[in-house]
C-alpha cells in the first residue's frame, strides 16, 4: 500500500494510530477554546477565532482532558482488539496478512500485523489503565496541601495527558516500524514523553531529580544507540529491516556490523532496564508518580523489549556460514541475563521503599525476559539442534509474559499511587496495615505480588512457566539426553531463573506480611482516599491477573500465531 | 486412559437440578453465617427465625423434596445406573506447553441404587434433625445468641454428605468427605469454652485424619491404576482387567482404612465416644445421618471391583479384613457399653457395634462377590447390610432425639428445682458449668421411671430399641436376620469366616442386654432423683421427628416386603417389579421363619432366642422394676414394665461379683485403648516433635537466618552501587558499552 494516498484505505488500516493522533489535537485544542478574537490588522474589525480569550466554562473544567485521554485510549484499545480477535465465519482469524505500509520508492515503513497489534494492546492497556488511574491521581478538586494546588488547573492536566498520548504514540510507531530509522524515532518520541512525566511532579524534588538522571542517563543510552544505528547505516546503505536481514544473510557478520549491532543493543538494554544500564530506573520509578512508574514497568519495557526482537530475530536470520561469530551475540546477551535477574532479584532483597523494590524486581523481569531472548536467539542460529517450533513457543510465551505483565506490574503501582494521595507510599511501612485498613485492597495487592513471585494459578505463574519450559524446550531439544551436559547452555539460564524466582518470593511475600502483620502506622489507620476511578483500574488488573491465570489458552493462541509475522 | 462405561442419562428435567440437593444447603451456609453476624440478639431473629433454624428448616425441606424427586425418578426410570453429566470442567495446558487439555476434572452426580437409598437416609433424617435442633437448641440457655454459628455448620455438614453420596468420583467423594470432617470438628467442639469438648473434637479430627491419609494413598494408587477416579471409568470391567489385582487390593485395603477410621471401628474407634460431647443434635447427626455412614457408603462403592469377573477370588483377603473388622468391633464395643452410665454413651457404642454390623455384613457380601458362583447370594447379602443401614440411621437418629429429650427436660427439670434456691441470679456459662458439676443430666443413675412422665419419648426409644436389638418384625430384624445368616453362609465355605460369624452371633445377645439395660434403667423402675420426678415433655418441635420415626421404624417391615434387601443391592432389579406387597410379605416371611435350608432355619431362631429372650431378659433381672406408685405408663409400654419387674424379681442376681471384676474396670477405662494411644502420642509423637522443633529452630531457621542476614548484606552492597549521582551512573553505562565491546572485539 502506498502511503502518500490519504484514502480510506490507510485510514482503516492505521484507525488506533489516527485515533491516538486526532485524540491528541483534541486535547491540544479543546481546553483553550474561548472567546478569543483576531483583530485584523489595521481595523477594529475583530474575527471570532475561539481560541484563547476568556475561556468557555465548559472546557475549563480540570477534569476534561483526562477524560479526553481515557476516551481516546479506550477507542485506539477496542480497535486494536478487535483487530486481534476478529474471526472469519470459519472460525480463523480475519487479519491473517501483514498489511505494509511502503513509501513510493519502496521503502517499507509500517506493516500492521497481528505480531505487531498485540504490542499495541499491551502499550494501550498500560496507558489506557495508568491515565484511567491518573484521573484520581492527579488532584483536581481542593486539596490543603500547597504546592500541588498548581495542578489544578487544566492546563497542566492537559499537558500530562498530552505526553500519554505522545508516548502512545511514539510506542505504536516503534510497533509498527519497518525500518530501523523509523524506529528510533518513534523510539524517541516515546521516550521524551515519558522523561517529562517523570518530572512531571516538578514541585517534587525526587520527581525532578528522578526525571533529570532518567533523562541523561537515557540520552546517553539513545546516543549510543544511534551510533549504532549510523555504523549500520555504513555498512548497509540502508536501514530497512529487510535489507539489513538480505545484507545479513549474504555477507555475514562483520566486525563493523557486530559492534553496530553492540551499540544498539545498548540503547534498548537501557529501556529494558537491563544491568548495568539500569541505575537509573528505580529513581525515576521512586520519583515519577506511580501510574508513570507503571508504565515505565510495562509499555516501555515491552517497547524496549521489541526493539530488541527485531534486532536480533528479524535482522540476523540464522546463517550457517556467520554461525560460529554470531554465536559471540548469544554469549553476550546471556551473560546480560544473568546479571540482569540477580541483580535485580538481590538489589530488590534488601529495599525499604516500594517503589525502588517494585523497581529492581522490574530489573530482574528485565532479564527473564532476555534469558528468553537468548533462548530464541540460540535456536535461530542454529546452535541448538531442535525441531518444530521450539522458537514458536518461547517467542509466543516472552509475548504472553509482557501482556499479563501490564495487569500484576501496573496494578501493583497503582495501589501503591492510592496510598501516595494519602501521602507516600516511599516505606515499607506504608502498607502496614493494609489489610485491616482495606482489606480488598490489600488482597488486590497481595494477588499482584505472589503473580510477580510467580505462584499458582497466577498469570505470572502460567507466563512465567511458559518462558522456562520453552527455554528449557529449545535446550534440550526433542532428542533425549544422556546428561545435562549435552543441553544447550541456555538450559542453565532456565536454571538461574527457577533460582532468581525463589529468592524473589523474600521481598514479594515480605508485602504481605507488612500488610496483614504489621500495624498500620499512626495517623494512616483509617480507610484510603477514595478514588473511583483509580480503584476501578485495581480491580481490572487484579482480575486480569487472575483471569488469565486460569483461562489464558485464547491469549495464549494469539500470541502463538502472532509469531509467524516476526520474521 | 480406559474407557467409560456407557452409563445411561437421565434426560428427566427435574434430574437436572438434582445438583440443587447439594446446593442449597452449602449456599445456605454463608446466608445463615452472615445473618447470625448482622441479627445477633435481635428479638426478631431469635424469636422468627430461631437464630437461622427457620432458614435452615426450608433448605432442607427443599433438599429432602429435590431428593425425593429424584428417587421417585429413578424409580421410575427402572434400573440400572445413572450418571448425570459434567456441569463444569476445567482444562490445563498440555506437555508441550501451548495446547489445553480438557477436562481433568468434572462436577457431574452419579445415582444408582446405593445412592438413592443414602441419599432418602441423608436427606430425611437432616430434615427431621433440623426439626428437633430448633426445640433443643434454641431453649438451651447456654447457646444464647450462637445459634447461627450451629445452623450454618449444620447445613454445611449436610450438604457435605449429600454431596458425598452423589459425587460421580472418588475425587469429589473425598472432597466432600474432609467437608464433613471439618464441620464435624466445629460442631463436636461447639461448646468450646468447655475443655473436654474442645479436646474431643481434636480428637474426633485427627483420629479420623489417620484414617484419611489412607484413604488419600489409596485415592492416588487407584489414580495410578485408572488414570482417573471417575466412577465412570473406574467401574468399568474392561479397565478393571487391565489392572493387577494385587495393587488395586491394596489400594482398596487403603481406603478401607479411611472408612475404618470415619465409622469408628476398630482401632480407629476412640473419637466416637467423645463426640458426644457436642449438642445432641450434632450426636444424632454424626452417628444417624451422616458421618459414620460415609465409611459404609465408601465400602459399598467398591462393590463393583469385587464384583468383576477379572477379580474372581483375588480379593477374598480384603473382604475378610473388612469382615473381621467388622466382627471385633461388634463384640468389642457392645461390651464396653455394657458398662457405661452415660445415656449418650452408651448409643455411641452401640452405633459402634451396629456399624460394625454393617461392615461385617458388607465384607460377607463382597467375598461373596468375589468368589465365582455366589454372585446371587452376594446381592442378598449387599441388601441385608445396606438395609441394616437404613434401619440402623433411621432408629438411631430417633434414639438420639429421644435422648436428648431426656437430657433436655432433665436439664430444665433441674433449672426449675434449683432456680429459686442456689443459682437464682446467675446466667450464662459458669451457670451451666455449675449444673454440669454437680448434676450429671446424661446419667441414668439420675433417671429412671420416666416412661410415664414422657411417653412420647419413652415409646420412641422403646422403637428405636427393639429395632436395634432386632426383635422379630421390627426394623433391624430384617435386615440383622440378613447379616447374619449371610456371614453365616460364607463361613460354611471360608472357614476363616467363623470368627466374625461368631462374633455377629455373640453380638446380638449382647446388644439386647445393653439395649435394654439403657431402656429399663431409664424409664421403668422407680425415679432415682427429684430431678427425674419432675421431669415433664414441654418442648414443641421435639417430638415431631420422634413420632416420624417411630412409624418409619415400625414399618420397615413393609420395606421388607417390598423387597428393600433386593432392591437396594441389585441394579438389574426394579421397585416391586416382581412381586407384589402381599407376595414380598409373604416370601421374605417363608425366607426367614420357614427357610428350607436346616441350618438357616435352625440359626434364625438361635438368633431371636439369644437375641430378644436372653439378653433382655438378663438385663430385666438385673435393672428391671416397677414404676412408682400411682404412675402409669402407656397401655403399650405398661406390659413391658411389669414384666422386667417381675423377672427382676423373681429372678434377679446380684451381679457386684462382676461389676468389680476386673474385666469390667476395664470395660469403664475403654479396654485402655485411650490411654495406650495417649501414652504413644506422649512417648513417640511428642518425642519426635520436640526433636523435629528443636532441629527446626537451629538448624533449618538459622540456616535460613544466615541466608537472610547475608543476602541482605549483599543486597546493602550491591544496592550501594546506585550512588544518585546521574555522573555514575553513565560511569557504569560507559563500562558496560566497554564490556560489550571488549567481548565482542575478542570473540569475534
Amino acid at each position: 500500500m502506498d502511503a502518500n494516498t490519504f484514502d480510506m484505505d490507510l485510514l482503516q488500516t492505521l484507525g488506533p494510530e489516527l485515533t491516538v493522533f486526532v485524540g491528541l489535537l483534541l486535547i491540544m485544542i479543546i481546553p483553550n477554546l474561548g472567546n478569543g478574537k483576531f483583530r485584523i490588522p489595521g481595523t477594529q474589525i475583530e474575527l471570532p477565532w475561539f481560541l484563547g480569550g476568556t475561556r468557555y466554562k465548559a472546557v475549563s473544567s480540570p477534569r476534561l482532558p483526562g477524560l479526553l485521554a481515557v476516551l481516546t485510549m479506550s477507542l485506539a484499545l477496542i480497535q486494536v482488539l478487535w483487530y486481534l480477535l476478529e474471526t472469519n465465519a470459519d472460525g480463523s482469524r480475519a487479519n491473517a496478512v501483514a498489511n505494509v505500509i511502503s513509501s513510493e520508492n519502496g521503502y517499507e515503513i509500517f506493516s500492521v500485523n497481528l505480531f505487531s497489534r498485540i504490542f499495541e494492546a499491551i502499550f494501550f492497556a498500560a496507558l489506557l489503565l495508568a491515565a484511567l488511574a491518573s484521573l484520581d491521581r492527579l488532584p483536581t478538586g481542593s486539596v490543603k496541601s500547597n504546592d500541588i494546588d498548581v495542578l489544578f488547573n487544566n492546563r497542566r492536566q492537559a499537558d500530562f495527558y498530552i505526553l500519554m498520548l505522545t508516548s502512545a504514540l511514539g510506542m505504536s510507531v516503534v510497533a509498527l516500524a519497518q525500518d530501523m530509522f523509523v524506529l528510533f524515532i518513534g523510539l524517541e518520541l516515546a521516550s521524551f514523553s515519558t522523561y517529562v512525566l517523570v518530572a512531571f511532579h516538578k514541585e517534587t524534588r525526587a520527581g525532578s531529580e528522578g526525571g533529570a538522571k532518567y533523562f541523561i542517563v537515557g540520552s546517553v543510552a539513545s546516543a549510543v544507540g544511534l551510533y549504532g544505528l549510523s555504523m549500520l547505516y555504513l555498512w548497509a546503505g540502508s536501514l530497512q529491516f529487510d535489507v539489513l536481514a538480505a545484507k545479513w544473510a549474504t555477507d555475514g557478520a562483520s566486525s563493523l556490523s557486530m559492534m553496530a549491532l553492540g551499540f544498539v543493543l545498548v540503547g534498548f538494554a537501557f529501556k529494558i532496564s537491563a544491568a548495568p544500564f539500569h541505575f537509573a530506573a528505580p529513581d525515576a520509578y521512586s520519583g515519577a508518580n506511580s501510574p508513570v512508574a507503571g508504565v515505565l514497568a510495562t509499555a516501555s519495557k515491552a517497547m524496549g523489549m521489541l526493539g530488541l526482537m527485531r534486532v536480533l530475530l528479524l535482522i540476523t536470520v540464522p546463517d550457517s556460514a556467520a554461525e560460529d561469530e554470531s554465536a559471540v551475540w548469544i554469549g553476550l546477551l546471556g551473560v546480560m541475563a544473568a546479571v540482569t535477574m540477580t541483580w535485580g532479584n538481590i538489589a530488590a532483597l534488601g529495599s525499604e521503599n516500594p517503589k525502588r523494590m517494585l523497581a529492581y524486581s522490574s530489573v530482574a523481569h528485565a532479564g527473564y525476559m532476555l534469558a528468553a531472548l537468548t533462548a530464541i536467539g540460540a535456536w535461530n542460529w542454529g546452535l541448538v539442534d531442535t525441531g518444530g517450533d521450539a522458537k514458536d513457543i518461547v517467542v509466543a510465551a516472552l509475548l504472553f509474559h509482557m501482556f499479563v505483565l501490564v495487569f500484576f506490574k501496573l496494578g501493583a503501582f497503582l495501589v501503591l499511587g492510592l496510598l501516595e494521595m494519602e501521602g507516600g507510599a516511599s516505606r515499607l511501612s506504608s502498607l502496614s496495615g493494609l489489610g485491616k485498613r482495606e482489606p480488598l485492597l490489600a488482597v488486590a495487592m497481595f494477588l499482584f505480588m505472589i503473580s510477580l513471585a510467580g505462584v499458582p494459578p497466577m498469570a505470572g505463574f502460567l507466563s512465567k512457566l511458559l518462558v522456562i519450559m520453552g527455554i528449557v524446550e529449545v535446550a534440550t531439544g526433542s532428542g533425549s539426553l544422556d546428561s545435562l551436559m549435552d543441553a544447550h547452555w541456555v538450559w542453565w539460564l532456565a536454571l538461574l531463573m527457577v533460582l532468581n524466582s525463589a529468592i524473589s518470593m523474600f521481598y514479594y511475600l515480605r508485602v504481605g506480611v507488612v500488610m496483614y502483620f504489621h500495624e498500620p502506622e499512626e495517623g494512616r489507620e483509617g480507610p484510603l482516599a477514595s478514588g473511583v476511578s483509580i480503584r476501578l483500574a485495581i480491580a481490572v488488573c487484579a482480575i486480569g491477573t487472575v483471569a488469565f491465570g486460569l483461562v489464558g489458552g485464547e491469549l495464549i493462541e494469539l500470541c502463538r500465531d502472532a509469531t509467524q509475522y516476526l520474521g | 486412559m480406559g474407557t467409560t462405561t456407557d452409563i445411561p442419562e437421565i434426560t428427566s428435567s427435574f434430574t437436572e437440578y438434582a445438583i440443587f440437593i447439594v446446593l442449597l444447603p452449602m449456599l445456605a451456609f454463608p446466608v445463615i453465617l452472615f445473618l447470625g453476624r448482622l441479627f445477633n440478639g435481635n428479638e426478631t431473629w431469635v424469636k422468627s427465625a430461631k437464630e437461622g433454624g427457620l432458614i435452615a428448616l426450608p433448605i432442607m425441606v427443599a433438599s429432602f423434596i429435590l431428593s425425593l424427586i429424584l428417587i421417585v425418578e429413578f424409580i421410575g426410570s427402572g434400573t440400572g445406573s445413572h450418571h448425570i453429566g459434567d456441569w463444569l470442567s476445567f482444562g490445563w495446558i498440555g506437555a508441550d506447553g501451548m495446547t489445553i487439555e480438557e477436562k481433568v476434572f468434572g462436577v457431574g452426580i452419579y445415582i444408582d441404587h446405593v445412592t438413592v437409598m443414602l441419599l432418602f437416609v441423608a436427606s430425611f433424617l437432616c430434615m427431621l434433625i433440623n426439626i428437633f435442633s430448633i426445640g433443643y437448641m434454641n431453649t438451651d440457655p447456654i447457646n444464647d445468641n450462637r445459634n447461627h454459628r450451629f445452623y450454618a455448620e449444620f447445613v454445611l455438614f449436610c450438604s457435605g454428605m449429600l454431596g458425598m453420596v452423589l459425587a460421580d468420583s472418588f475425587l469429589w467423594l473425598f472432597i466432600f468427605w474432609e467437608l464433613m470432617g471439618l464441620c464435624s470438628y466445629l460442631l463436636i467442639g461447639f461448646y468450646y469454652e468447655r475443655p473436654s469438648a474442645a479436646y474431643a473434637a481434636k480428637k474426633a479430627f485427627l483420629t479420623t485424619r489417620v484414617g484419611d491419609v489412607f484413604l488419600v494413598i489409596g485415592l492416588v494408587m487407584l489414580w495410578n491404576m485408572f488414570g482417573s477416579l471417575d466412577y465412570s471409568v473406574v467401574f468399568n470391567p474392561d479397565n478393571i482387567a487391565a489392572v493387577d489385582s494385587g495393587e488395586l487390593q491394596m489400594a482398596l485395603g487403603m481406603m478401607f482404612i479411611g472408612a475404618v477410621g470415619k465409622s469408628a471401628q476398630f482401632p480407629l474407634h476412640v473419637w466416637l465416644p467423645d463426640a458426644m460431647e457436642g449438642p445432641t443434635p450434632v450426636s444424632a447427626l454424626i452417628h444417624a445421618a451422616t458421618m459414620v455412614n460415609a465409611g459404609l457408603y465408601l465400602v459399598a462403592r467398591m462393590f463393583p471391583f469385587f464384583g468383576a469377573p477379572s477379580m474372581a477370588g483375588e480379593l477374598v483377603d480384603l473382604a475378610f479384613i473388612i469382615a473381621a473388622i467388622g466382627g471385633i468391633t461388634a463384640v468389642m464395643a457392645a461390651a464396653i457399653a455394657f458398662v457405661q452410665d452415660d445415656l449418650k454413651k452408651v448409643l455411641a457404642y452401640s452405633t459402634m457395634s451396629q456399624l460394625a454390623y454393617i461392615f461385617t455384613g458388607l465384607g460377607a457380601a463382597l467375598w461373596l462377590a468375589n468368589t465365582p458362583g455366589m454372585e446371587e447370594y452376594a446381592i442378598i447379602a449387599f441388601g441385608a447390610a445396606l438395609f441394616h443401614l437404613f434401619n440402623h440411621a433411621m432408629a438411631k437418629g430417633m434414639l438420639f432425639m429421644a435422648s436428648g429429650s431426656v437430657i433436655h427436660e432433665m436439664h430444665h427439670a433441674h433449672h426449675d428445682l434449683h432456680h429459686h434456691d442456689d443459682h437464682g441470679d446467675d446466667h450464662g456459662e459458669d451457670h451451666h458449668d455449675d449444673h454440669h458439676d454437680e448434676f450429671d443430666a446424661q446419667s441414668m443413675s439420675n433417671m429412671g421411671g420416666l416412661a410415664s412422665k414422657m411417653p412420647i419419648t419413652a415409646t420412641a426409644m422403646l422403637v428405636g430399641s427393639a429395632s436395634i436389638m432386632g426383635l422379630p418384625l421390627i426394623g433391624g430384624f430384617w435386615s440383622k436376620e440378613g447379616i447374619i445368616a449371610n456371614t453365616w453362609r460364607v463361613a460354611r465355605e471360608e472357614p476363616l469366616f467363623w470368627f466374625p460369624a461368631f462374633c455377629v452371633l455373640l453380638g446380638a445377645a449382647m446388644t439386647g442386654f445393653y439395649m435394654s439395660r439403657m431402656w429399663l434403667k431409664t424409664f421403668a423402675g422407680k425415679p432415682k432423683t427429684e430431678v427425674a420426678e419432675n421431669v415433664h415433655e414441654n418442648t414443641p418441635w421435639i417430638p415431631i421427628p420422634l413420632v416420624t420415626l417411630t412409624f418409619v421404624s415400625l414399618s420397615s417391615v413393609i420395606l421388607a416386603g417390598m423387597m428393600f434387601t433386593h432392591w437396594s443391592s441389585d441394579s438389574g432389579y426394579a421397585f416391586f417389579s416382581d412381586k407384589g406387597l402381599a407376595d414380598g410379605l409373604i416370601y421374605e416371611f417363608e425366607h426367614i421363619f420357614l427357610n428350607s435350608d436346616a441350618f438357616f432355619f435352625v440359626l434364625t431362631y438361635v438368633v431371636i432366642f439369644i437375641g430378644a429372650i436372653v439378653g433382655p431378659g438378663l438385663a430385666m433381672a438385673l435393672y428391671g422394676g416397677a414404676l412408682k406408685e400411682g404412675e402409669k405408663a402407656k397401655g403399650w409400654m405398661q406390659p413391658i414394665i411389669n414384666l422386667s419387674a417381675r423377672v427382676n424379681e423373681k429372678r434377679g442376681f446380684d451381679n457386684s461379683a462382676w461389676a468389680d471384676s476386673g474385666l469390667s474396670v476395664a470395660l469403664k477405662e475403654r479396654l485402655y485403648f485411650d490411654k495406650w494411644y495417649d501414652t504413644a502420642m506422649l512417648k513417640l509423637v511428642a518425642g519426635f516433635a520436640v526433636l523435629s522443633a528443636t532441629f527446626d529452630r537451629k538448624v533449618i531457621d538459622g540456616t535460613i537466618k544466615t541466608i537472610e542476614r547475608s543476602s541482605q548484606k549483599i543486597s546493602l552492597s550491591v544496592r550501594k552501587l546506585t550512588t544518585g549521582s546521574a555522573r555514575d551512573y553513565i560511569m557504569m553505562a560507559a563500562l558496560g558499552v566497554l564490556v560489550i565491546y571488549a567481548m565482542l572485539e575478542v570473540m569475534i
